[in-house]
């Protein structure tokens, strides 16, 4: 049963680690981007919902600030990223740490330094097992994470426009030939990534507040990422319930061996995975020709 | 002859007078200065700009009520950390090389870690030293003179909330819950030693990080180790309302408790219901205790200026309160005509009698600390922590 708990546990924390994983890969995947203003992003969303939420209730806040927070990531791409494409990577890498810089500064100047937190709840979805239970936000992290995770995935398979990202993906030249509109199609995952980073920060503000902490949770993206492959959208998914549930083990066997080691267990994996199979368990290996 | 050299040196005192005095004049209108090393951005932007906030209050305060130091104008420096060793660092090598030792009197860092990191040249400089941190380590006379902690140290705090355990259940069962950071890891090993002491078994000791996107698994292994108390240290806010909810919903029934940074009313607004009971150690006074003389003071200077006088933090009135300890020692020192460093030292040293309008029990320092706590309760119906002790010498 113990097990069991911690298991369910593990996997709703995993969900949001996969749900706000999944705008990184795309990001990724269509413009080669490390995005490493994601902390930012969660935080940005956070405090889009504090203010919705001021005036509407809270699951319609975060209803609203999904797409108010899509069209602030096509804004950031038009205007950060889109200049600098083409360029040394190294130039666009540097421009989102500097995005970093920007985007918490800009959210210190509007929404202030103090602490804050959502006013409301979502639903209550509490689920009783025995003495067990699994408290509402936990599931709805499950729901939200993986149904969400899980629909991108199918769209990205099956929908017109889902072929278009992943046509951009394989070879933005080729699209372009082909009469895609890449840099829109760009534009639109950006801002998808920043949505996602939205309903992620959003929830997380709803367990415990609204505040600048936020974005050191995004740092959870990288092994997720790395772990799942950088250019697969299904290995997030799965790469965020495994790191999940690994770190609610940890806690559970080995936190009181070695304090601490929770924190550090992600990163020991991915040292693994870069090690042995620097791809990632999903990624696709690539050969260069030089 | 005579009467000619008469007049040459009455005209050349005359001269000398006239060209001395503004010289004179100039060096009592020089500004006495301190310096707040800040995290004005970053996670504990909060906290250092309702600090800086107070900083400015208190320091006009200081000087329009007051009327100065000894009719010099006190003035305060900042600069940002962002709760960063490095940037804190070199915020401090900027300051102390850009300032005259005559005028830089004092300086107040952030965080444990900047600090001890800081401790070493700080002695070596002879400066006047004292921060946001209630490290132990910080409390040493003997290897830091010059290092003040104004408040009691984390370790006091533990062993004020530890009494209250032994006054509540004998042979209780603590869970110990601090962040992987050296503001967590500071009191823990007195903790330990003293529970033990006191008879008391750790059951659990849990190391997190600062922030974490829940608590659920953390709250299952302390339900496991069925403690009756659950002590937390090295958070501000952030860990404190996710585990005390997750440890509600678990079926946990184990009194929470934290130290100075926990004893916030955004505890309450952040975790709802459940922290209802968290125990805190506090120090200052809150916003609402109105029968604190300093409390009512702030207000109407506040509302003088113009100013909201709606509810202001912990983190401000710890630092108005840094701000007139230091304003009364560096007059105290300039009476003694010793506005130096090290008259500064010796006037902290020799403050016992002075309570700030009752900020603190007492400004008698024990070990370069003043170990002086009150107990306080999270009413959540009311959003205020109730004092459930008076005051009580810890250490």
């Amino acid at each position: 049963m113990l097990l069991l708990q911690f298991l369910i546990t593990g996997l709703a924390t995993g969900a949001l680690y996969a749900l706000i994983a999944l705008g990184f890969v795309l990001v990724y995947r269509t413009s080669r981007v490390v995005n490493f203003a994601v902390g930012e992003f969660l935080l940005v969303g956070a405090y889009l919902t504090y203010t919705l939420a001021l005036l509407m209730p809270l699951p319609l806040a975060l209803l609203v600030a999904v797409p108010a927070a899509f069209l602030f990531g096509v804004l950031v791409e038009r205007v950060f990223v889109r200049p600098l494409l083409g360029r040394n990577l190294v130039a666009v890498i540097m421009a989102t740490i500097g995005l970093v810089v920007t985007l918490q500064g800009g959210v210190q100047l509007i929404w202030g330094p103090d602490q804050k937190y959502l006013s409301g709840t979502l639903p209550d979805l509490t689920v009783q097992v025995g003495g067990f239970a699994l408290p509402s936000r936990s599931v709805w992290y499950l729901m939200i994470g993986v149904l969400l995770c899980a629909w991108l995935v199918y769209l990205l398979r099956k929908s017109r426009y889902g072929v278009l990202v992943r046509a951009v993906s394989e070879s933005e030249t080729a699209a372009l030939a082909l009469g895609i509109n890449a840099p829109r199609v760009v534009g639109a995952v950006w801002g998808l990534s920043a949505a996602l980073a939205a309903l992620g920060g959003g929830l997380l503000a709803l367990a415990g507040g609204v505040g600048f902490h936020l974005a050191a949770l995004g740092l959870k993206v990288f092994p997720v990422a790395i772990l799942g492959g950088m250019d697969s959208v299904a290995g997030v998914l799965v790469a965020g319930l495994l790191l999940g549930v690994v770190e609610s083990f940890s806690m559970l066997y080995l936190e009181s061996r070695f304090a601490g080691i929770t924190e550090a267990v992600p990163f020991l994996i991915v040292l693994l995975v870069l090690l042995f199979r620097p791809q990632g368990i999903f990624g696709q290996g690539r050969i260069e020709r030089l | 002859m005579n009467d000619g050299r008469r007049k040459v040196l009455k005209a050349g005192v005359a001269v000398a007078a006239t060209l001395g005095i503004p010289f004179v004049a100039r060096a009592q209108s020089k500004p006495v200065k301190f310096a707040a090393l800040l995290p004005l951005t970053g996670p504990f932007a909060f906290a250092g700009n309702a600090a800086l906030e107070a900083f400015r209050d208190a320091t006009e305060y200081v000087n329009e009520v007051k009327g100065g130091i000894g009719g010099r104008k006190l003035e305060l420096l900042v600069e940002d950390t962002g709760y960063d060793v490095a940037k804190g660092t070199a915020a401090f090598s900027r300051i102390v090389s850009r300032e005259s030792p005559d005028e830089l009197l004092f300086v107040y860092g952030d965080s444990t870690g900047l600090s001890k990191a800081l401790a070493p040249e700080v002695a070596r400089l002879g400066l006047p030293y004292s921060a946001t941190s209630f490290s132990s380590e910080l409390a040493d006379p003997k290897t830091y003179p010059t290092i003040f902690v104004l408040g009691p140290t984390y370790s006091d705090m533990m062993a004020g909330l530890l009494g209250e355990v032994r006054r509540r259940k004998r042979a209780a069962k603590i869970a110990l819950v601090y962040s992987n950071s050296e503001f967590g890891k500071d009191p823990i090993p007195f903790a330990k030693a003293q529970a033990e002491k006191l008879g008391m078994q750790i059951v659990a000791e849990e190391v997190t990080p600062l922030s974490m996107p829940d608590a659920t698994a953390l709250a299952l292994k302390l339900k496991q180790a069925g403690p009756d108390f659950v002590i937390m240290q090295g958070y501000v806010l952030t860990v404190e309302p996710l585990l005390v909810r997750a440890a509600k919903e678990q079926g946990l029934n184990a009194t929470f408790m934290g130290t100075y940074y926990s004893a916030e009313l955004a505890l309450m607004q952040r975790g709802g219901p459940a922290t209802n009971g968290f125990v805190v150690t506090y120090h200052n006074a809150y916003w609402y205790d109105s029968l604190i003389p300093a409390v009512e003071k702030i207000k109407q200077f506040r509302a003088s200026k113009g100013r909201s006088i709606s509810y202001k933090t912990t983190y401000y009135m710890g630092s108005w309160f840094v701000v007139d300890v230091l304003g009364e020692a560096f007059s105290r020192a300039a009476k003694a005509g010793k506005l130096t460093r090290a008259g500064v030292v010796e006037s902290l040293n020799n403050m016992g009698d002075y309570n700030a309008d009752g900020l603190i029990r007492s400004m008698k320092f024990v070990n370069h600390r003043l170990p002086y706590i009150k107990l306080y309760r999270a009413n959540v119906q009311d959003g205020r922590f109730d004092a459930i002790t008076d005051w009580i010498t810890v250490g």
